[in-house]
């Protein structure tokens, strides 16, 4: 393990973070709101700590990064890039206790959307842009940003892309890493601006659009409303979110190629096509459910029950309307897509469709060899054969999802939880959703959790983004022992 | 620049990594997945799995924007239908094959425009026997390298106890000024580009550059020996050692040469006029001291085992030879060989990682050769109208730290450079550099930025 390589690249990580707080800095001028020297000290302080390390770590020891240097590089760059997002909560006393704006941090990088604020519109501006934008940068990764705007990593920019791109296989669009990261923090830009303009044009206030933009893209799930999306009870701006919520958790890839000129690209992918269906059965199955009994009107079952599958599937975390009140089918199939999540290389969390459909695909493989004892059979992915290797890694990662979610549920039903908020609180922290069942259910929030509790399920928060290997890579004895 | 290369063994490996690390768009192709997965974790290349010679996979890596394909896999079929396709999909393409059967390379028509449109065809085995000659030109050398066509020479030789050079500052000989320069210095596993200031130390490999036509003279001041070599022993009679044989036979020198199998050695005689073609193992201690090997100046081991090769040149060393030349495949060895006492080593690889990465160079550069440990090179290039470097006196000019002018070349002048001489357009340059200020060189060498 190289140390000093290791902080290096954390500081400049840190550098990054601290220059990014003057966009809430200008904000915070312009609305003239009570944040301002919060914003400022932040800057300076992070943008120095960042600065400070940078210079005390010339001459790292090697240039090159290795498997484990990644690995403590990504899971470490995350929990600083938590702490120093504390700062603009704690300074600006919005969020005076440290273990709430950790959480609150925490919650924006990975993308969750849990919140412990219980009356957002009471923000300043300037801070609510900086928690919205925490969510823009930890969606398509703080690291992979690094990556495309530093051109020297080489070689150990790939082992840091695969540390923190959620996906089991790494898909690399142009030879070199750094145009690869580059080439998707550009689509990501673009898709972003477009929904803001979408948002706007509709009606939507600027600031608005723009804070939210940041959260739909990384399906991060903030709303400056403390009643989410619901809050403007607008069907334009419904259908828009739905659209850019299902487009973020398509592979980013597949959008890169879309671009480039490939229309049918989505139809013609298998994981996007059975992500797409899974999607579509699920909206029909909760409409009819909800039909009658909760909406009088088709159209209006159809549109909520497209929203809320559509927020939770993405693992966003927008909220249309109370799904609590709805029957248990519906709540039950949502908690379902809370483990499913989205596409593997997308911005959304959870198991990621590709790895439930292997798993399945695999499961079946087992079966056809009951029935043909001598049958050789490969198993395949959109035409191209899947390497043992990958199946057992996914193998051991669903194992060690199960394992963490039924871990960490026993100690948030320990403190005192009921049963159905202890697996919903853990499965939306875990695949970075946001708003679950129970007491941590769509119109509520996580203050009251126990403060383990918060610590617990902010471990999972991490875990769920960094997709579990590489947080428990730097927590394994193995990884420690010369 | 956008390149594919095709074949991840040692060759394509090699040559993806160099590439790589000087930030040119690199894509890789091989078949398994083994070396696959090597390359892809040990370098920021686009891998992808499948055969060359696949229109899809050739199409996926994509070969219709890329710039140049090399083909460099063991097998030179493979290479000649890569480099077919690839001309179909995209006739612009720079392409660069690695062919080793002689009956092929006999078929110049084959390579040309009207059919298969090879630009630049690599034969790492003729690549390899004329380094080998080069090094029995001047025994004492361990490597010499040609430049400019073998009108300019780069000539390594080890620095003893006991020659003028030793603990000597560069600047100190104002009398070989203009004659010779010293362009690098390899110093343990390190390489330097040497300024004025720097001495030389016992035991330094130095590289010089030198004139041809006065060789005699220069290697005379540096207490080196030229002579053609008088006895030769060529153990293996394989294509390296037949070609090798053969050309010495031509040059009517002594030779001996020793191989295993009675068929191939009666196919050796038939073929080869002077040379004495003896049956039997190269390892046999007996055979070697019944050949009087402690006689020779030279033997070189070119059998296709490269074990047997280090363990045959180690045992002649033993019984006397002067100097023995090993041919080693795998890369990683060369650097342990002189750690073991094998002074020279030849690598039908490394002759090919060289030979091709002559011809990837963006701009006007002629030809690269890497130094020892491939941490310095010596570039051959043409110096441009609009580059930074001409028309002033060298001291002036703001070469990188690191990167020095060896020779320049007008017509049929060659001028070994000193602070005043002046670089005029067109003029060959031959630059030694370390291989981290290449990228600073080149933008020098192409274009001035212009100011308007």
């Amino acid at each position: 393990m190289h140390i000093r390589i290791i902080t290096r690249f954390i500081a400049i990580l840190i550098l990054f973070l601290g220059l990014s707080m003057a966009g809430p800095l200008l904000v915070s001028f312009l609305f003239k709101d009570r944040s301002i020297h919060a914003l400022l000290f932040s800057l300076i302080i992070t943008s120095l700590t960042g600065l400070i390390v940078l210079i005390c770590t010339r001459n790292p020891e090697s240039r090159q990064l290795n498997h484990r240097d990644g690995v403590a590089i990504v899971t470490l760059g995350w929990v600083m890039a938590g702490l120093f997002g504390t700062l603009p909560y704690l300074f600006s006393g919005t969020i005076p206790d440290f273990t709430n704006a950790y959480f609150e941090s925490i919650s924006g990088f990975t993308t969750t959307g849990a919140s412990i604020l219980t009356d957002i519109e009471s923000l300043p501006e300037g801070i609510l842009l900086w928690r919205s934008l925490t969510q823009w940068l930890g969606g398509m990764g703080i690291i992979v940003l690094s990556i495309a705007i530093l051109p020297f990593l080489g070689i150990g920019g790939m082992q840091l892309y695969k540390a923190e791109v959620p996906s089991p296989v790494v898909d690399k669009l142009k030879p070199r890493i750094s145009e690869t990261a580059k080439t998707l923090w550009k689509v990501y830009f673009s898709i972003t601006v477009v929904q803001v303009i979408l948002l706007f044009t509709g009606g939507m206030p600027i600031f608005d659009a723009v804070c939210h933009a940041f959260c739909t893209m990384p399906t991060g799930g903030f709303s400056i409303k403390t009643m989410s999306i619901s809050h403007y009870n607008s069907v334009y701006f419904d259908c828009v979110f739905i659209v850019f919520m299902l487009l973020a958790g398509i592979n980013f890839s597949l959008h890169y190629k879309l671009i480039k000129g490939d229309l049918r690209i989505f139809g013609k992918d298998a994981e996007c096509r059975v992500f797409l269906i899974l999607v579509a059965v699920f909206v029909v199955l909760i409409t009819v459910n909800i039909y009658g009994s909760i909406y009088n009107s088709i159209a209006q079952a159809l549109r909520h029950a497209a929203f809320q599958v559509s927020s939770i599937i993405t693992t966003t975390g927008f909220v249309s309307a109370d799904y609590e009140t709805w029957p248990a089918l519906s709540q039950l199939i949502l908690l379902i897509c809370m483990f499913l999540g989205a596409m593997a290389g997308s911005t959304g969390g959870g198991m990621k469709t590709m790895r439930v459909m292997l798993l399945i695909r695999h499961g079946y493989q087992q079966v056809f060899k009951i029935i043909h004892p001598h049958a050789v059979t490969t198993l395949k992915l959109g035409g191209r054969p899947v390497p043992e290797e990958i199946l057992s890694s996914i193998w051991g990662f669903f194992i060690l999802y199960l394992g963490i979610f039924v871990a960490a549920s026993l100690i948030m039903a320990a403190l005192g939880l009921d049963l159905i908020s202890s697996f919903a609180s853990v499965a939306a922290s875990m695949g970075n959703i946001g708003p679950g069942l129970g007491v941590v259910g769509p119109v509520k929030n996580y203050l009251g959790i126990p403060l383990l509790g918060k610590w617990v399920l902010i471990l999972c928060m991490l875990l769920g983004r960094l997709e579990i290997y590489t947080v428990i890579a730097l927590l394994a004895p193995a990884y420690w022992r010369k | 620049m956008k390149i594919i290369i095709i074949g991840a063994g040692e060759v394509g490996f090699h040559i993806a990594q160099r590439l790589s690390e000087e930030s040119q768009d690199v894509v890789l192709i091989d078949r398994d997945p083994q070396q696959i997965k090597r390359v892809a974790e040990n370098m920021d290349v686009h891998v992808f799995l499948g055969s060359g010679t696949s229109p899809r996979i050739l199409k996926d890596a994509g070969i219709n924007n890329a710039d140049m394909l090399v083909a460099a896999t063991d097998i030179d079929e493979i290479n000649l239908i890569a480099c077919l396709m690839a001309k179909t999909f995209n006739p612009y393409l720079l392409k660069v094959a690695r062919v080793k059967n002689e009956e092929y390379l006999q078929e110049g028509e084959l390579f040309g425009k009207d059919l298969l449109g090879i630009d630049h065809v690599i034969n790492p085995q003729s690549e390899m026997v004329n380094a080998i000659q080069n090094i029995m030109e001047i025994p004492s050398a361990s490597e010499v390298i040609d430049f400019v066509g073998g009108r300019v020479k780069l000539i390594g030789f080890s620095v003893t106890k006991d020659s003028p050079f030793v603990d000597r500052k560069l600047l100190s000989f104002n009398e070989l000024k203009g004659q010779i320069l010293v362009g690098a210095i390899v110093r343990g596993d390190q390489v330097l580009i040497p300024e004025g200031e720097d001495v030389i130390l016992a035991g330094d490999l130095v590289y010089v550059v030198a004139r041809n036509t006065e060789l005699d003279k220069t290697l005379g001041f540096l207490d080196i020996r030229l002579e053609t070599s008088g006895r030769v022993i060529i153990v293996g009679g394989g294509q390296t050692g037949a070609a090798l044989a053969k050309r010495m036979d031509r040059a009517k020198i002594s030779v001996k040469i020793i191989e295993k199998e009675s068929d191939r050695c009666a196919g050796l005689s038939e073929m080869l006029q002077h040379v004495i073609v003896i049956n039997g193992d190269g390892t046999d201690k007996g055979l070697l001291e019944e050949e009087n090997v402690g006689d020779v100046d030279f033997l070189v081991a070119a059998t296709g085992d490269e074990a047997s090769n280090i363990l045959m040149s180690l045992l002649a060393k033993g019984l006397g030879a002067k100097k023995t030349v090993t041919r080693v495949s795998k890369l990683s060895y060369i650097p342990l060989m002189s750690a073991i006492g094998i002074d020279t080593v030849v690598s039908p690889r490394l002759s090919a990682v060289r030979a091709i990465l002559q011809h990837i160079r963006p701009g006007k550069i002629i030809s690269v050769v890497p130094l020892k440990g491939e941490q310095a090179e010596a570039i051959e290039a043409e110096a441009l109208e609009t580059s930074d470097i001409v028309d002033m006196p060298l001291s002036k000019v703001k070469m990188p730290k690191g990167a020095i002018v060896g020779a320049i070349v007008r017509g049929d002048e060659i001028i070994i450079p000193r602070g005043d001489s002046v670089i005029r357009p067109k003029d060959h340059l031959i630059i030694f550099a370390l291989q981290t200020v290449i990228p600073k060189l080149e933008k020098l060498l192409t274009v001035k930025l212009e100011y308007f």
